[in-house]
């Protein structure tokens, strides 16, 4: 059984230094994968989990809790995810002014772009463990591609791209 | 606009078809956030909600828990905070864990490995592709964008030629943001709830 407290404070710190519920990916990448609590498999399947479920994106952190440690990761998981954001409501509450800043704009800018060129770092790590791209079979790396496009561009919903995906899988990926 | 302010349970019963029927992640939430906190039931006007949201963009950790936790802040204080955002995180979080629970039972059988091939990377550029739309949404306007896309392509090699440390990019993203990348985003000022 994985330390609890352990657990927690992966969460936590991977909630406390991002910004936007995916942007933890990188964090617990490391935090999960390389320390051998979890498979690269393993948060590819919360990642898809958290893709049909409803709620605010970033609760694949939910399924990860629960892969690492049962119904108890899932809480803690849970709450390390509710904490961090409750610091802006604090912020806002002294700041508010401070804070729309052209200056505080440019700090928020700096990790989005950071966390967002990680995540995307991180996506194709998850799918090539070490960065074996030409390992992976071509179809998957169709499918991988064709579903980047269709989220950017933003008109399906993301549970029909993954039935789309498991179908291709049923049929190809035996 | 009405000035009324809600009861906790009103409150509650807000967030809770937020947390429940918003299937499809952020874009889907925040509709549903506006729809029956602004439109619906008048708590706080268009103006209030994407001043907050502006704030909620900047929060560490899951943006719409913030916006939440803000929301639940104006309306009904400290304690609308803390209902605000475990209903929002509970019932949803609830559902999740069902649902991996469920799965877990059946990840072994020979259809669903099958399946998962599939999944397993259409999950992955679907991340991917979060993560280049937050980018998008990210950059400023005119000549500074090459210099915002330029550093999300160098934190992006760094993950993944260099394998470097999440913490020591992020680090990096702050420096080089207050330093280099003040300004508006392209998208900053569109309402991104209508």
């Amino acid at each position: 059984m994985t330390d609890v407290v352990a657990l927690f404070w992966i969460f936590l710190k991977a909630a406390a230094l991002s910004i936007g519920g995916q942007g933890a990916l990188p964090l617990l990448r490391q935090d999960l994968v390389a320390t051998g609590i979890l498979t690269e498999h393993q948060v590819l399947e919360a990642l898809a989990i958290g893709r049909v479920t409803p709620g605010p994106t970033g609760l694949f952190v939910v399924s990860l809790g629960y892969f690492a440690a049962g119904w108890l990761g899932a809480a803690i998981a849970t709450l390390a995810a509710s904490l961090p954001p409750l610091s802006m409501v604090a912020l806002a509450g002294v700041i508010r002014r401070q804070l729309l800043t052209a200056w505080a704009a440019g700090v928020v800018r700096g990790v989005v772009l950071a966390t967002s060129g990680l995540v995307i770092a991180t996506s194709i790590t998850l799918l090539a463990p070490d960065r074996a791209v030409l390992a992976v079979p071509f179809w998957q790396v169709l499918v991988a591609l064709a579903a980047a496009a269709v989220f950017v561009h933003g008109k399906t919903h993301p549970g029909l791209v993954l039935v789309a995906g498991a179908i291709l899988g049923v049929l190809l990926g035996r | 606009m009405s000035s009324t302010r809600p009861s906790l349970r009103d409150l509650a019963r807000a967030w809770i078809v937020v947390s429940t029927q918003s299937v499809g992640g952020g874009p889907s939430t925040l509709f549903l956030m506006r729809r029956e906190i602004v439109n619906r039931r008048g708590w706080v006007s268009t103006r209030q909600f994407l001043e907050d949201y502006a704030l909620a963009k900047m929060s560490l950790g899951i943006n719409l828990v913030a916006l939440a936790g803000l929301v639940g802040l104006r309306t009904a204080g400290l304690a609308g905070v803390l209902v605000s955002v475990a209903v929002l995180l509970v019932p949803a979080a609830a559902i999740t864990v069902m649902l991996t629970a469920g799965y877990v039972l059946v990840r072994d059988e020979p259809f669903v490995r099958a399946a998962l091939t599939g999944i397993a990377p259409a999950a992955a550029g679907m991340t991917a592709g979060m993560g280049f739309t937050f980018i998008q949404q990210s950059v400023r306007r005119g000549w500074p964008a090459l210099l915002d896309w330029g550093f999300a392509s160098a934190t992006f090699a760094a993950g993944l030629a260099l394998g470097a440390t999440p913490v020591v990019v992020i680090a990096v993203g702050i420096a080089v943001g207050g330093l280099l990348l003040r300004g508006q985003s392209s998208r900053a000022s569109g309402d991104p709830a209508s």
